[in-house]
C-alpha cells in the first residue's frame, strides 16, 4: 500500500484483526448501545477510557445476538470491569 | 622410409634425434611438425598440438600430477563460488525465519494474542489521540465515514470505534476494505482484535450499516523511544468494490 519511491525502507503491511471480522449488524438490532457509546464520547469529549462500560456492553449486545463470536470479557481487555462488577455484587448480596 | 614421406627427408637432421626417442618409447611421431615443415609454412611459428608438450619425458609425469592438482583446486573454487552464489540467494528467507523466531528485527509480526489482551496493563501517562479517516475507491458508491472524529485511548486498552456505510444504490454491493496507520512506525503497536476489514461486506439496496472497530495499541508503545513523540495516530479506511474473480492481495487471512 505505500507509494513512497523509497526501496529501502519497510512499506506498511497491514494485518489481519486477531478475531477476525465483526459480522455486519444488518437489523441494528445493537444501534441502542452503539447510541449510547456515542453520546458517551461526546459528553466525556471523546475519552475512551470514560466510556469503557458502555463499550462492553455493546460488545455483550453483539455477544448474545450471534454478531460477535462468544468470549469472555475479560479476555477483550475488561478485565478490571470484571472485577468491578464481581465485587459490587457480594455486596449488593 | 617414414610415414611423412618426402617430407620426413626434409625434416632433417636435428629432428632425428627427437623422432628416435619417440620411436623407441612407441610414441607417434611428430607428424604434425613433420608436414607443416613440408608445407614450408607455419614452421616455427605453428603451434603444438595441444597435451603432452613437455618434450621432456622426465617431467612429464610431474606436469600430469600438477595438471591434475589445478584441475582439483579449480574444481573447488567454482563449487565455493557456487556455494556463495546459492547463500546469497538462501539468505533471504534465512534471515526472515531467524527474525520470526528471535523477534527481532523490528516487526513484531504476531504480537496479539488474548493471552497478551488479557494481561496488559493501561499505561496511564501516554494519551494518544487517534483521528478516524474513511475513503472510498472511486468505482465504488458507498457512503462510507466514520462516526466519531478522535478518540483518546492509552496504550494498553482496548477501545472501540465506529464506521457507518450506507449503499445509496438500488443494487446491492459488496465491498472490500483495507486499512492504513499513519504514522507508519506506530503501525506495529496498533493491533486491532476485530473489524470489519479483508473480508466482503454486502450491502443491500438502501442499508446503511454501523462497522465497529475494536483496537488496542501495545503498551511496549509507550517505551519505544521513537515513539516519544507520537501522540497522533490516524487511521485510515478504504472500501473497494469487490468483483467477481478479483483477487485483492489480503495478508495472508482466510
Amino acid at each position: 500500500m505505500s507509494t513512497a519511491m523509497n526501496f529501502g525502507s519497510k512499506s506498511f503491511k497491514p494485518r489481519p484483526p486477531d478475531k477476525g471480522a465483526f459480522p455486519l449488524d444488518h437489523f441494528g438490532e445493537c444501534s441502542a448501545f452503539k447510541e449510547q457509546f456515542l453520546e458517551c464520547l461526546r459528553q466525556s469529549g471523546s475519552e475512551s477510557s470514560a466510556c469503557r462500560p458502555r463499550a462492553m456492553a455493546y460488545l455483550q449486545c453483539r455477544m448474545e445476538r450471534q454478531l460477535m463470536a462468544n468470549e469472555p470479557l475479560e479476555k477483550l481487555g475488561f478485565k478490571d470491569l470484571i472485577d468491578e462488577k464481581s465485587e459490587a455484587k457480594p455486596e449488593e448480596l | 622410409m617414414g610415414p611423412c614421406g618426402r617430407g620426413w627427408a626434409r625434416c632433417g637432421g636435428p629432428r632425428l634425434p627427437g623422432a628416435l626417442w619417440a620411436l623407441a618409447l612407441g610414441r607417434a611421431l611428430p607428424r604434425a611438425r613433420c608436414g607443416l615443415w613440408a608445407l614450408g609454412g607455419g614452421g616455427p611459428a605453428a603451434q603444438p598440438a595441444r597435451g603432452l608438450r613437455g618434450s621432456n619425458p622426465f617431467t612429464r609425469g610431474q606436469e600430469e600430477e600438477w595438471r591434475r592438482r589445478n584441475r582439483t583446486a579449480l574444481t573447488y573454487i567454482a563449487a565455493a563460488a557456487v556455494g556463495m552464489v546459492g547463500m546469497s540467494y538462501a539468505a533471504v528467507p534465512l534471515y526472515r525465519l531467524y527474525c520470526q523466531a528471535t523477534g527481532l528485527g523490528g516487526t513484531t509480526g504476531a504480537g496479539g494474542g488474548s493471552a497478551r489482551i488479557e494481561s496488559m496493563e493501561p499505561v496511564q501517562e501516554r494519551v494518544v489521540k487517534v483521528t478516524f479517516n474513511a475513503d472510498v475507491h472511486a468505482s465504488i458508491h458507498w457512503n462510507f465515514r466514520p462516526q466519531q472524529t478522535e478518540i483518546y485511548v492509552v496504550p494498553g486498552e482496548t477501545a472501540l470505534a465506529f464506521y457507518k456505510a450506507k449503499n445509496p444504490t438500488d443494487k446491492p454491493v459488496i465491498g472490500i476494505s483495507t486499512y492504513n496507520v499513519v504514522p507508519f512506525e506506530a503501525g506495529q503497536y496498533f493491533n486491532k482484535i476485530q473489524c470489519f476489514c479483508f473480508e466482503e461486506q454486502r450491502l443491500n439496496p438502501q442499508e446503511e450499516v454501523d462497522m465497529p472497530v475494536f483496537f488496542y495499541i501495545d503498551p511496549e508503545f509507550a517505551e519505544d523511544p521513537k515513539m516519544a513523540k507520537v501522540d497522533l495516530i490516524t487511521l485510515s479506511y478504504t472500501f473497494f468494490e469487490a468483483k467477481e474473480g478479483h483477487k485483492l492481495p489480503l495478508p495472508g487471512y482466510q
